[in-house]
């Protein structure tokens, strides 16, 4: 009997467990439980939760906009006895953090669900038993230093803080106005940029940035990670950029193209032309496949050779059943929506409609069979 | 005159023998020398700490010497040069280059180390020195006589002493803020640092959590945990990312930093018996040549 | 046989020499004055990185090893019994009493509170060495000065005479002495041998203090067996500082020097500083420190000079009959054992003794060195004082039969 009801004492705490994790961590991605915890079953007074980092760490993106606007990092008001609370633009810094880690970079260790905050996990008290990460004050300032102090190479207390008493409080307030409003101008990104290599033939390489955004489908945290304020701004004398070595150079791009051999792929003597599908292989995708990333068609990592201009290689027999004549922009009328494909379209990439086949005044495109939408 | 008797002189032998044992079982008062498991410690990451010398402010203000404004702190030309903690600072920090990788530079907060078997405990001629049950190495300045021998004992060159007092100059060093933790508060510099480079806990606790950072970022750190060991272990540990002895820390062995010293003295005075037994050889030689002398003179006459 | 009484001596106090080293004696106060107005920093050099000087390098290490012969002499001559050299007791002994006065005025001097300086009397700490050497060197003094006693008793009893109001203490007085000399004289071997022990002690203990200093003392003389090398080097300090100061004693007040007791004595110093040196030349292979000599640095300099003059030469010297029959002999050898000592100690406290953070390397200052040369000076216009007060020097006895006093402290 005893042990009738110690199992299902057990069983129920394990369904309310699992319950609960699905509020915690409604999107587990994945991981198990024991990425995070060393116990079997966590609970809120004990967590368990192992010493960060975890092995195999889930952190979420939201946008700038998602998080709030200005933070007001009043916790320690006790404590600061030399210094005001810090009026903290949140978003800005989070559209600064765009051109580096992400939302990642502060909250890091985000278990999978909503970002949360920094005093979720760091203790608002120094004196306290876990010492296996910073306390709240020392976690904020870590992360603030990180990048301000590169920024200025200054750790001057001031540039965030105000001295106690300095302010009162219509000026936090308007502090907090001002920091509301301030915003990380849109980034401009360069449409063409042409390197100067040291290489004796084939000096130059054109790069391409904004086909490498629009066509080819990257996000600026692809090649742009870690990049500090100073990438971009130059505010001290000492700010210049890293001199890279030529492997450093060839590192970014080569998460995509191969620099061991094929030079020429890159470097011209001459600026290059740009990526052209069309020019290439003969198959134009600017019409039907300027969406889809390379690899829907080039299964094959690396390699982008060998396919059909066929349609039917991809998408298989198409017939006035399964096609949306729609998604080309023709929506046709009653009668041509009963034809056959082919009754058209002749060639394989069933470009150019013929109409002679049943009308011998009209063509096309002076004859449209329907009507024109527009292209979506 | 020359009767003097035999009896006699085992008598006076005896009675000074008394009294050099009766000495012997006093001398084993010593200073409180306590090891406790739950001392307490900090660990110093150096490649945390930003340098804003919040900490020597601190300290000067928890122990009352003359403070300059918090805003002097600021500047950082102060690195230029090595500094060492002195009387009238109890804790510096310096800056080091970071020729790894053109990063940061490399911050080093210098204070007593608080070692667990400490050479100023052991050396100290009036025992004002002790090791206290939260690990703290104090001193008692009323027993302190000046005579800066824990100075030419400690392995890191701390105590400093107050050349310029004429009247009462005492030996000045971290104290672990005795009378701030006493009251459970914190340490003045753990609590002021923004960057919590200075983590106060167990040292048990600390050591642990040490050697986890190793492992989780063997990138930023080297593989040793400086204080862990040396001279038998210090209550303040660090974990840097260059080597320590270019970082200005003494290159020192495992063994507590007293020991030989300690084993001598022990050596001599054990129990007592050496000196007692070299006294009463001496006494037997004298004894013999006097009553070899008696003898010869005898024969002579 | 002739035989040799102590007499005080009749001479002029002041001489063109004495006036010259009262100068210095004064210089030295001055600083000394100096030192108690604006403290220790102000006269000295010493900083944080060097919290020793010369002050506790030479006058109290030194000062303890050349007051060897003190505690070599009473050896020999009480303990082993040998009477020939009763002659040189009571100077050997008046040298050793000095001597551990001024280690203890030089203590208190460097104390930064020199008016506690009776702590360490009640506050015990008995793993510290520096502890141990204090208490040894206070009682140490303090035997000194009850085998002094004797001396005392034998110049003013029968002869106690104070001037004007302390004239109704002469009797008491006089009563005090003879009750002293009686008691003194069935327990003086007990203080006689205590001497013996507790210089053994803290001769040894001396060396032990810098052991603690571990790798902040240069690894040519950092060794576990320090304590033993400066008990070695101070039994063999002994006789030489003895020699010494007979010979320039004698030539003080133009006496004929007791060459025939000094070249005996001479003749025990060869042995002594042999094992000395077998025993430093030992510790120095065993622990393989010879490689630092290869390079020339002031601590292998200072060491060679040390092990060269100090202790090599001088041997061969005191090996030769010739050197051991003629006073000048003797007294350039004897002069060099000092010199070796007393370089020996200089090197352990202050040349050895590298911090891990200096910023500037010490030397003393012209008060440290003024405050040593006065005390030096003061000593030596103490000792003729001394010698002219109490019977201390033998002289060729005129009288034919023993004085009561002239082994005093013997067992007979």
């Amino acid at each position: 009997m005893k042990m009738k009801i110690l199992i299902t004492l057990f069983f129920c705490s394990l369904f309310v467990n699992a319950q609960t994790q699905k509020q915690v961590h409604p999107n587990l991605n994945g991981i198990t439980c024991k990425t995070c915890h060393s116990c079997d079953i966590p609970t809120k007074e004990n967590p368990c939760i192992l010493p960060c980092p975890r092995e195999k760490m889930v952190s979420i993106d939201q946008s700038p906009e998602d998080g709030p606007a200005v933070i007001t990092i009043d916790k320690f008001k006790k404590q600061s006895d030399i210094y005001a609370p810090v009026v903290f633009s949140h978003r800005l810094h989070a559209e600064m953090s765009g051109m580096a880690g992400g939302c990642k970079m502060c909250h890091h260790y985000n278990p999978p669900g909503q970002v949360i905050g920094c005093s979720d996990c760091h203790e608002l008290t120094r004196k306290r038993v876990d010492i296996s990460k910073p306390d709240l004050k020392g976690a904020y300032h870590r992360l603030c230093m990180t990048c301000h102090r590169s920024w200025s190479g200054k750790t001057d207390c001031t540039e965030c803080h105000q001295q106690n008493g300095a302010a009162n409080k219509t000026q936090a307030q308007s502090l907090e106005d001002k920091s509301a409003k301030r915003v990380h101008p849109k980034i401009i990104t360069p449409s063409t940029i042409k390197f100067d290599t040291p290489k004796a033939s084939g000096k130059m390489v054109t790069f391409y940035h904004s086909q490498h955004i629009d066509l080819f489908g990257l996000e600026c945290q692809s090649c742009h990670s870690n990049e500090s304020c100073m990438k971009c701004h130059t505010k001290t004398q000492t700010a210049s950029l890293k001199i890279k070595t030529t492997d450093q150079k060839h590192l970014l791009c080569a998460s995509c193209h191969n620099t061991k051999t094929n030079c020429s792929s890159c470097h011209s003597d001459t600026v290059k032309e740009g990526f052209n599908h069309k020019e290439l292989t003969g198959f134009d995708i600017t019409k039907f496949h300027s969406k889809i990333s390379c690899n829907i068609c080039h299964h094959e990592k690396g390699k982008f050779t060998g396919l059909s201009k066929e349609c039917i290689n991809c998408h298989g027999k198409w017939t006035q059943a399964n096609f949306q004549h729609k998604i080309t922009g023709v929506v046709l009328d009653e009668t041509h929506s009963a034809l056959e494909c082919s009754d058209c379209h002749q060639e394989k990439n069933y470009a150019n409609p013929v109409c002679s086949n049943c009308h011998e005044d009209k063509s096309y495109p002076k004859n449209i069979p329907g009507k024109l939408v527009k292209k979506n | 005159m020359a009767n003097y008797s035999r009896r006699d002189f085992l008598k006076t032998a005896a009675i000074a023998g008394t009294a050099v044992t009766g000495l012997s079982s006093k001398t084993k008062a010593a200073p409180k020398n306590i090891l406790s498991e739950d001392r307490m410690g900090v660990l110093v990451d150096t490649t945390v700490c930003i340098g804003c010398r919040k900490c020597e402010w601190a300290c000067k203000t928890a122990h009352n010497l003359e403070t300059p404004s918090i805003d002097t702190y600021d500047n950082r030309s102060v690195f230029n040069k090595m500094r060492r903690p002195n009387d009238k600072a109890l804790t510096v920090v310096n800056e080091y280059h970071n020729n790894d990788q053109d990063k940061f530079p490399i911050n080093v907060k210098v204070q007593c180390m608080h070692c667990d078997h400490p050479a100023c405990v052991s050396a100290c001629i009036v025992g004002a020195f002790s090791k206290q049950e939260n690990g703290s190495v104090i001193w008692d300045t009323d027993k302190c006589i000046g005579c800066r021998y824990c100075m030419v004992a400690c392995p890191f060159q701390v105590p400093a002493f107050e050349f310029s007092k004429a009247l009462k100059p005492d030996i000045k060093k971290c104290d672990f803020c005795f009378e701030r933790t006493k009251e459970g508060k914190l340490p003045a510099c753990t609590e002021i640092c923004p960057v919590e480079a200075i983590t106060y806990g167990r040292r048990e606790d600390l050591v642990k959590a040490a050697h986890q950072k190793i492992k989780n970022y063997p990138n930023r750190y080297i593989n040793r945990v400086y204080g862990e060991y040396e001279v038998g272990g210090t209550s303040w540990i660090y974990l840097a990312n260059k080597e320590f002895e270019k970082l200005d820390f003494p290159k020192l062995g495992k063994d507590p930093a007293p020991g030989v010293s300690e084993a001598i003295q022990h050596g001599i005075f054990a129990y007592f018996v050496p000196p007692v037994a070299l006294y009463a050889l001496l006494g037997g030689v004298m004894w013999i040549n006097k009553n070899k002398k008696k003898t010869e003179n005898e024969t002579e006459i | 046989m002739e035989e040799f009484k102590p007499t005080p001596m009749k001479k002029k106090y002041f001489t063109p020499v004495v006036i010259g080293l009262a100068v210095l004696v004064l210089n030295g106060m001055i600083f000394l004055l100096a030192r108690f107005v604006f403290g220790i920093g102000a006269v000295t050099n010493l900083d944080n990185q060097h919290p020793w000087g010369i002050w506790i390098g030479l006058d109290v290490a030194a000062g303890v090893a050349l007051a060897a012969g003190g505690f070599t002499t009473a050896a020999l001559g009480h303990i082993m019994h040998k009477d020939q050299y009763h002659a040189i007791i009571r100077p050997a002994l008046l040298t050793a009493a000095l001597g551990y006065t001024f280690v203890a005025v030089s203590v208190m001097i460097d104390l930064g509170r020199p008016y506690f300086i009776w702590h360490p009397l009640i506050m015990w700490n008995g793993s510290s060495v520096l502890f141990e050497v204090g208490i040894c060197v206070i009682i140490y003094l303090a035997v000194l000065y009850i085998e002094f006693l004797p001396i005392v008793c034998e110049r003013f009893i029968g002869r106690v005479n104070l001037p004007g109001m302390l004239k109704r203490f002469n009797n008491p007085l006089e009563k005090l002495l003879r009750l002293l000399d009686k008691g003194l004289e069935k327990t003086m071997f007990i203080f006689i041998i205590a001497g013996v022990v507790l210089s053994c002690l803290h001769q040894s203990s001396l060396g032990t203090l810098m052991v603690i200093a571990g790798p902040k003392m240069h690894p040519l003389w950092q060794t576990p067996i320090l304590p033993l090398l400066f008990l070695l080097s101070a039994i063999s300090v002994g006789f030489p500082m003895v020699i010494f100061e007979s010979v320039i004693t004698s030539r003080s007040f133009g006496l004929k020097p007791e060459t025939h007791i000094l070249s005996n004595l001479g003749s025990m110093v060869a042995p002594l500083l042999g094992i000395y040196l077998a025993f430093k030349i030992g510790d120095m292979m065993i622990r393989g420190t010879f490689v630092y000599l290869t390079t020339i640095s002031s601590a292998s300099v200072m060491f060679t000079i040390e092990l060269l003059f100090g202790v090599i030469i001088p041997l061969r010297m005191f090996m030769s009959r010739q050197i051991a029959k003629s006073p000048t002999g003797l007294l350039i050898a004897s002069f060099l054992v000092i010199f070796g000592v007393f370089l020996n100690r200089l090197n352990n406290f202050l040349v050895a003794y590298t911090p891990p953070y200096e910023f500037y390397s010490y030397f003393p200052s012209i008060g440290e060195i003024s405050v040593t040369v006065g005390f030096i000076a003061l000593e030596v216009l103490l000792f003729r004082i001394a010698v002219m007060i109490f019977p201390i020097v033998s002289v060729p006895d005129m009288s034919p039969q023993r004085t009561k006093y002239s082994v005093r402290g013997g067992i007979r």
